[in-house]
């Protein structure tokens, strides 16, 4: 619409660039600490302990990144990070897909209720406390050595939401399909398998990029469960460790390149998948 | 339709009907459930009358709630966060609006804007508020040297160790990383609003301030309301970014009622004493179940009027 207007009064016109203005500078905000992170990632640890308002380094340096992962553990950090966002994702897309299709397509004796009690817990929440009986839990079962324990909590506590997405997603799918491979011969689980699914891609998308994010992203749980377990440890908390640690003060340099190795993916995941993470957002929030 | 059936004929049918079929697939989603929230949901009350430091618990009646009656640290952390919630809404909500309205007008490069303001929250607040830490530091933090520089200070501010600066650094933090989030709910509720109906506002010459009052606040107020209790409930529950900026310091001041019951069970300077926890936590959860019913009841009451 707006570009039918050739003429524009002086006073839209200056109202206009600033606005411009206004949005241009809260975009330099926003982005500051993100390249603030990733430049000082290459500078040397004495120059960033000397600060100043230089955001270039004076001589790039990657030997932060070789430290950070030889010396302070990053390789099995990211090694430990990609697993449980993987393990959380694969998992999420496998249990809500079944989950939501069996409350769409499915009647059965209890299922508003069943339904009712995914959805009140996803508002229950009473902060670090349920991570303690978890984690005892953990250890009688001898699950709190593996990554296992943190992918199926991780899962458990974002599923409802996806169930949500999918179950509102198959009402838009007839149920004549469903009849159509009924009568081709097709059991209750085919039909999910060869019919839905593919017809889910778009959900599965955004689910499988919301998951990913969350376990990625997990940071007090995993802290938790691997108190004294420094191998099992993720990249958010392997590198937070290192502040609290004794030499945290001085080891900016090693912080500085594994928070950058901890944001660089996610950041490059989701400019590549911008539109699947609002929707998504947008579907499981306002909708719901 | 009604006709006596033997048992291997119904089970027949179930196994044709997909019931067992269902029964399964919905079996790893039921099984987390009851695993990962219903179980600690339970487990909560079961030592709240008992001091349990992790390994042995001692029954001791109602000792933990005179404790917490009696707990200025924990009441203080209540104001605390009601402080950082009311004062997080305050701009976030306003500010993630306007952007909203402002994207929402097909300005040259929204799409860019709109994903530069969203990329936060894609980030771990745990490492985001590590990078703020770093920004804050009081020596070599980059935002002291900026204002330095421009000579708005002469002495460096220290931004997270100082009481009565602490609480906006954490705010400055906590818009940073959610205004984004808001931003695009709040344009999906805009979206909503038809072109039409700004077309003929124009034609009977209102501005853009006065079309945003008349038309898109009024018009938005339903989608507002599921934002505003979704920003209450997300602020009363935010600690993360708080225990790995501040923990809590200096002395409670940005002590929030999450971040006072992470360091009861899982603090390292004590010992875990987990049964008095679990009575703060539904103390906490009660706290914010009334919050909550309270805004509800307020913004029922507003649509009466209105």
């Amino acid at each position: 619409m707006e570009k039918t207007h050739t003429v524009y009064s002086k006073k839209t016109k200056a109202m206009r660039s600033l606005l411009f203005l206004l949005l241009l500078v809260i975009s330099l905000i926003t982005l500051y600490p993100v390249i603030y992170i990733i430049l000082g990632s290459f500078k040397a640890n004495n120059e960033l302990l000397l600060g100043g308002t230089d955001i270039l380094p004076k001589t790039f340096i990657f030997d932060n990144y070789k430290q950070a992962w030889q010396k302070a553990n990053f390789a099995v950090y990211t090694v430990n990070s990609l697993m449980i966002s993987l393990g959380v994702m694969g998992l999420s897309i496998l249990t809500t897909t079944m989950a939501g299709y069996v409350f769409a397509r499915k009647k059965f004796k209890g299922k508003e209720l069943l339904y009712s009690i995914f959805v009140a817990f996803m508002f229950v929440n009473v902060g670090s406390v349920s991570l303690r009986p978890l984690f005892e839990l953990a250890v009688k079962v001898k699950m709190n050595t593996s990554l296992l324990s943190i992918i199926l909590i991780s899962t458990g506590m974002g599923q409802a939401t996806y169930i949500f997405l999918v179950r509102g997603f198959m009402n838009t799918i007839s149920k004549e399909l469903d009849e159509a491979a009924k009568l081709d011969g097709c059991t209750f689980f085919q039909i999910y398998y060869k019919i839905i699914l593919p017809l889910l891609k778009p959900v599965i998308a955004t689910i499988g990029l919301l998951s990913f994010r969350t376990g990625w992203n997990e940071y007090i749980m995993p802290l938790v469960f691997t108190m004294s377990n420094d191998k099992l440890r993720p990249l958010t908390v392997g590198v937070v460790m290192l502040k609290n640690s004794g030499d945290g003060t001085a080891a900016w340099n090693l912080m500085f390149a594994g928070s950058t190795i901890s944001i660089i993916p996610i950041i490059v995941i989701y400019m590549c998948t911008s539109r699947y993470f609002m929707s998504g957002l947008t579907a499981g929030a306002v909708k719901g | 339709m009604k006709e006596k059936l033997s048992f291997a004929e119904r089970l027949k049918r179930a196994g044709s009907r997909g019931d067992f079929a269902s029964v399964l697939m919905l079996l790893p989603a039921v099984f987390l459930l009851a695993v990962i929230s219903i179980y600690p949901f339970c487990w909560l009350f079961r030592y709240i009358f008992y001091d349990y430091n992790g390994f042995t618990a001692y029954y001791i009646g109602f000792k933990n709630f005179t404790r917490m009656f009696q707990d200025a640290i924990f009441w203080r952390s209540v104001l605390h966060t009601f402080e950082y919630a009311v004062m997080k809404l305050v701009i976030i909500i306003p500010l993630s609006l306007l952007l909203a309205v402002l994207l929402n007008q097909k300005i040259k490069g929204s799409g860019i804007f709109r994903g530069i303001y969203f990329m936060p929250t894609v980030i771990s607040s745990a490492v985001y508020s590590l990078i703020f830490g770093f920004i804050f530091a009081v020596y070599n933090g980059v935002l002291n040297a900026y204002l330095q520089k421009l000579g708005m200070i002469h002495s460096p501010i220290d931004w997270l160790g100082s009481a009565s600066i602490v609480m906006i650094s954490i705010i400055i933090v906590a818009v940073w990383g959610g205004f984004g989030n808001y931003m695009i709910l709040f344009m999906s509720g805009l979206s909503s609003i038809s072109e039409e109906i700004y077309e003929s506002c124009k034609m009977d010459g209102a501005n853009g301030v006065q079309s945003f009052f008349y038309i898109t606040l009024p018009m938005l107020s339903p989608v507002l309301k599921v934002i505003l209790m979704l920003a209450i409930t997300t602020a009363l529950k935010d600690y993360e970014s708080i225990l790995v900026l501040t923990n809590g310091g200096p002395n409670s001041r940005s002590e929030v009622m999450f971040t006072y019951i992470y360091k009861l069970i899982f603090g390292s300077q004590t010992t875990p004493q987990i049964g008095y926890a679990t009575v703060l936590s539904i103390m906490a959860a009660l706290i914010i179940g009334v919050i909550t019913a309270v805004y509800m009841y307020l913004a029922r009451k507003l649509d009466d009027v209105v």
